[in-house]
C-alpha cells in the first residue's frame, strides 16, 4: 500500500517501554493507537515520561521493549521519507540561518527541494511577514516558537510531533499561538501528537486525550473531546473534559490505579 | 602553546573605551619603566632601552625584514598545514566519535614531544631548508586547533541533531549542515592561539641550522651578547605573535558573528565506572597509533639505521639490554635535575596565577586594564622570552624557574580572570541582598565559578612546563634533560635523543593526566554542571 503523501499516519505503541541504561524507569509498557488525521494529546505530570514516548514515535529513541510503528513500518523508514516532523519546547532554530532559511532547512534535510513559495506561505500563514531576513536572535520567544513550527509544517508531514511547543513561551503569547496555529495542522489532515502539561492547552487543541501517570508513565485515562472549532470561547463542556483531566491526573499522583475513562 | 582560549564577549562601547584608554595608559607607564630601568642598568648587559630597541630595530632594518619574511612564511606555511590537519581529525571525531580518544590522545602525545629533540631529528631526516620549520610550526598548530575544534563541533543542542535524525540523515548531515557552521566561533578561538605558536615552532625549526630567520638571529645576537639586538628581535617576535592574535581573533568575531566561546578545554566526565576503562582504552589506542605512526614513518621514508630507533630499540634502551643501561640512567640523572626546576616553577606560576586574578577582581576595573596586557603577553613565544630572562636574571636555577613560572603565569591569570568573571549573576545577587563580604563573595561564589577554567590551564601548563624547562635548559642551564638532548644531537647520539624523546613525552603525558585526574574529581565536588 503506497501511501499518500498528504494522508496522515497511524500510529501503533505496543507495550512499548523505555529504561535509560542508568537505570531510570522512563515508561512503563504503554499501549495505544493514534488515529490517522486525529490531534491526540498527551497530558502528564512533569518528568512523567510523555517526551520519550514521544521521541520513541519520532524514533529518535528505541524502545527497550516493545515496539512503535507507523503505519506498519519501522519510524525509521518513515524518517528517511521526510513524512516525520518534530518541534520541540526550545524553538531550535539555527543562530546563523534567517527565517525563512531555518523553515526551508527542514525541506532541505528531508531532501524534498526547494519550494520557496511553500515557505512564503508558511511565513504568512504563522504572522511572520516581514521578518523572513531576519535571524532568530532579534525574534521574540513566541515569534521564534512561530518559525519552528512553520519549520515542522514545511514538509507537509504525515505526522506532527509537537513537544510542549508552548511551553517556553509567555502565557498571553501561548494562548495566542494555540488559538491560531491548529488550523494550519488540522487543514492538511495530519496525523498530530501534542505532549504537554497544560490541561486546557490539551482540551483546546486535541481530539483525544490520554492522561499518563507520574513516571514510569501508564495510561490513567483516555478521554475523546470532540468539540467543535474554533475552540475559541472555554464552555461548560470544555470544562467538564478539564475536570475528568484533572481528576485524573489527581488519581495518578495519589497512585490510584490506571482506569479508562470515557468522558 | 595554550589552550584555554579566551574571546571577548562585545562589551557596550564606553566600558570598552574606558578599558582601551586604562590599557594604553598602563602600557605607557610600562615603557617608561622600562626605559628608566634600562638607563640605570646601562653597563650591565641585561636590559635595553625601548629607544635602543627602536634604534637597533632600524638599524639593522633589512636585515630584520628579511628573516622575518622567511620566519614568516614558514610560519604560514606550516600554520595552513596544522590546522588543515586538525580540522581534518576533527571531521573525523565528529563523524566517527570512537575515533576521538585516539585523536585526541595523539594529539596530547604530539603536543608533549620536546621540541629540543624533535627539532634536531626533523634537521637529520628532513635536511637544509625549510622543511624542519614547516614540520615543527605545523605540529605546534595542531593541538592548539584541534582542542577547541572538537568542544565546538560537540557543544551542539541536542535538539539541532535531534532536526538531522528525524529527517532520517545521519552524522555526516549532521557535521555539515549543523556542527561545521556552529564550531566556526570555536574554530576562530584555536587558530587565533595556532598563530603565535606556529611562529614559535618556526623559530625553534631555525635554532636548529637553518640558513636565515629570527631564530638564526636570535641566537647569534645572543651568543653575541648583542643585548639591543636580542631586544630588539624579541620586541619583533613579540609584536608579530600578538598582531597575528588580534586580527586573527578580529577575523573570527566578524565571521562567527555571535558571541565568542570561552573554551575552557575541559575533559568529557565521564559518569561511573566506565570512567577508568574508557580512559585507558584511549590511552592504549592512542599509544598504539603513536607506535604505527613511529615505525611506519621509518619504513616509508626509509630512515637510514643510524638515526632511526625502532621503539623495540628505546625498549631495549630503558630494559638496559643495549649499553647495560648507561643511557637509560643518564637520562634519568638528567630528568632529575629538570625536576628541580620544573616543579617549583609550575607551582609558582600557577599560584602567582591565581593570585593576581583574585587581587585583580577585588580591585574594580582593574580587571579590563589587565586584561589586554595578559591575553597579549600570554602570546609571545617562549623562545622570545627565554634569551630576554637569560639576560636579565642569568643562566642559574633562579632563571630557569621564573621562566617556567612566567610560561604558566600568563595562561593562568588570563583562565582565572575569565572564570571568577564567570560567576552565575544570580548567586552574586543573592549575595549581594545580604550585603555579603567582599571576600565572602569571592569565596563562596567567585573561586568555584573559577575552578574548571583554573584546572584547564593548570592541564595545559604541564606541557608548556616542560617546553620551557627543557627550552631553556637548552639556551641557557645547560643542565638537565634539555641540555642533555641538545647535547645528544650534536654528537649524534640517537639512543639518547629517542630515549629522551619518549621520556620527556611520557612525564608530560602523564602530568597531564594527573592533573586532569584531579581536575575531575575536583570539579565533580564543586562544579557537577561541568560533568556530562
Amino acid at each position: 500500500m503506497a501511501p499518500d503523501h498528504r494522508a496522515g499516519a497511524a500510529v501503533q505503541v505496543d507495550a512499548a517501554s523505555k529504561v535509560y541504561p542508568d537505570g531510570t524507569d522512563a515508561v512503563a509498557p504503554i499501549t495505544l493507537a493514534l488515529e490517522a488525521g486525529r490531534t491526540t494529546a498527551l497530558v502528564g505530570p512533569s518528568g512523567c515520561g510523555k517526551s520519550t514516548l514521544l521521541r520513541m514515535i519520532a524514533g529518535l529513541e528505541l524502545p527497550t521493549g516493545g515496539d512503535v510503528r507507523i503505519d506498519g513500518e519501522h519510524p525509521d523508514a518513515v524518517q528517511r521519507r521526510g513524512e516525520l516532523a518534530v518541534a520541540f519546547q526550545d524553538p531550535s532554530l539555527l543562530p546563523w540561518r534567517s527565517v525563512a532559511a531555518n523553515i526551508a532547512l527542514a525541506r532541505e534535510l528531508a531532501r524534498l527541494g526547494r519550494d520557496d513559495a511553500r515557505v512564503t506561505e508558511l511565513i504568512e500563514l504563522v504572522g511572520l511577514t516581514g521578518f523572513a531576513a531576519m535571524k532568530p536572535a532579534a525574534l521574540s520567544g513566541g515569534m521564534r516558537q512561530r518559525a519552528a513550527i512553520a519549520r515542522a509544517l514545511a514538509t507537509e508531514p504525515r505526522l506532527l510531533l509537537l513537544d510542549e511547543p508552548f511551553g517556553a513561551v509567555d502565557e498571553l503569547t501561548r494562548q495566542q499561538l494555540a488559538r491560531e496555529l491548529p488550523a494550519l495542522w488540522q487543514g492538511g489532515g495530519t496525523t498530530t501528537l501534542l505532549v504537554t502539561h497544560s490541561v486546557a492547552e490539551a482540551v483546546r487543541l486535541a481530539d483525544r486525550v490520554i492522561v499518563l501517570s507520574p513516571r514510569p508513565a501508564r495510561v490513567l485515562a483516555d478521554i475523546p473531546t470532540e468539540l467543535p472549532r474554533p475552540r475559541n470561547d472555554v464552555g461548560p463542556e470544555a470544562e467538564r473534559f478539564e475536570r475528568a483531566i484533572v481528576e485524573a491526573l489527581e488519581r495518578g499522583r495519589a497512585g490510584g490505579d490506571a482506569t479508562q475513562t470515557g468522558g | 602553546m595554550i589552550v584555554v582560549a579566551t574571546a571577548r564577549i562585545r562589551r557596550p562601547s564606553a566600558p570598552a573605551r574606558r578599558d582601551a584608554t586604562i590599557g594604553a595608559v598602563g602600557v605607557v607607564i610600562a615603557l617608561v619603566a622600562w626605559e628608566v630601568l634600562a638607563r640605570s642598568l646601562e653597563g650591565a648587559f641585561v636590559l635595553a632601552a625601548p629607544t635602543a630597541v627602536v634604534a637597533a630595530i632600524i638599524d639593522n632594518g633589512p636585515l630584520l625584514g628579511r628573516a622575518l619574511a622567511a620566519t614568516g612564511s614558514t610560519a604560514l606555511i606550516g600554520f595552513v598545514i596544522g590546522n588543515l590537519a586538525a580540522v581534518l581529525l576533527a571531521a573525523l571525531a565528529a563523524v566517527w566519535p570512537r575515533s576521538e580518544r585516539t585523536v585526541t590522545g595523539l594529539a596530547l602525545i604530539v603536543v608533549c614531544l620536546p621540541l629540543v629533540a624533535t627539532a634536531p631529528l626533523l634537521r637529520v631526516l628532513l635536511g637544509a631548508g625549510d622543511g624542519p620549520q614547516i614540520a615543527l610550526a605545523a605540529l605546534a598548530v595542531y593541538y592548539t586547533t584541534l582542542i577547541p575544534l572538537l568542544v565546538g563541533l560537540r557543544a551542539v543542542p541536542d535538539t539541532w541533531l535531534d532536526l538531522v535524525r528525524v529527517a532520517g540523515r545521519g552524522t555526516l548531515t549532521a557535521l555539515i549542515v549543523v556542527r561545521a557552521r556552529a564550531s566556526v566561533p570555536y574554530l576562530a578561538a584555536g587558530l587565533q592561539i595556532a598563530a603565535p605558536a606556529a611562529l614559535l615552532g618556526a623559530m625553534v625549526g631555525e635554532f636548529t641550522g637553518a640558513e636565515r630567520g629570527l631564530g638564526v638571529l636570535t641566537i647569534r645576537a645572543s651568543r653575541d651578547l648583542d643585548v639591543d639586538l636580542t631586544w630588539a628581535l624579541a620586541t619583533i617576535a613579540a609584536v608579530v605573535s600578538m598582531l597575528a592574535y588580534a586580527i586573527i581573533g578580529a577575523i573570527g568575531r566578524a565571521a562567527s558573528g555571535g558571541q565568542p566561546p570561552t573554551i575552557l578545554a575541559a575533559p568529557r566526565i565521564a559518569a561511573g565506572a566506565g570512567r577508568l576503562r574508557r580512559t585507558l582504552t584511549g590511552a592504549v589506542s592512542a599509544v598504539l597509533a603513536t607506535v604505527a605512526l613511529w615505525w611506519g614513518g621509518i619504513v616509508l621514508l626509509n630512515v637510514t639505521p643510524f638515526v632511526a630507533r625502532t621503539p623495540v630499540d628505546v625498549v631495549g634502551i630503558f630494559a638496559g639490554t643495549r649499553d647495560n643501561g648507561a643511557t637509560r640512567d643518564a637520562l634519568f640523572a638528567a630528568l632529575g635535575d629538570t625536576a628541580v626546576f620544573v616543579a617549583p616553577g609550575y607551582l609558582a606560576g600557577l599560584a602567582a596565577g591565581v593570585l593576581l586574578a583574585v587581587l585583580i577582581v577585588l580591585v574594580p576595573g582593574a580587571s579590563g586594564a589587565v586584561m589586554p596586557i595578559a591575553v597579549a603577553l600570554r602570546s609571545v613565544p617562549i623562545v622570545t622570552t627565554a634569551p630576554l630572562i637569560v639576560l636579565l636574571i642569568g643562566r642559574g636555577a633562579v632563571g630557569a624557574i621564573t621562566l617556567i613560572a612566567v610560561m604558566v603565569f600568563f595562561p593562568t591569570l588570563v583562565a582565572c580572570l575569565h572564570g571568577l568573571r564567570q560567576a552565575p549573576g544570580q548567586a552574586l545577587d543573592v549575595m549581594a541582598v545580604y550585603a555579603a563580604a567582599p571576600w565572602r563573595v569571592l569565596l563562596r561564589a567567585r573561586i568555584p565559578a573559577m575552578l574548571p577554567a583554573f584546572f584547564a590551564a593548570a592541564r595545559m601548563s604541564v606541557p608548556a612546563a616542560v617546553l620551557a624547562v627543557t627550552v631553556v635548559e637548552w639556551l641557557a642551564t645547560g643542565t638537565g634533560i634539555g641540555a642533555l638532548m641538545a647535547r645528544s644531537a650534536s654528537l649524534s647520539n640517537y639512543d639518547a635523543l629517542a630515549g629522551a624523546v619518549v621520556l620527556v613525552t611520557a612525564v608530560s603525558a602523564l602530568g597531564y593526566a594527573v592533573v586532569g585526574a584531579i581536575e575531575t574529581r575536583m570539579l565533580a565536588r564543586y562544579a557537577p554542571e561541568q560533568a556530562s
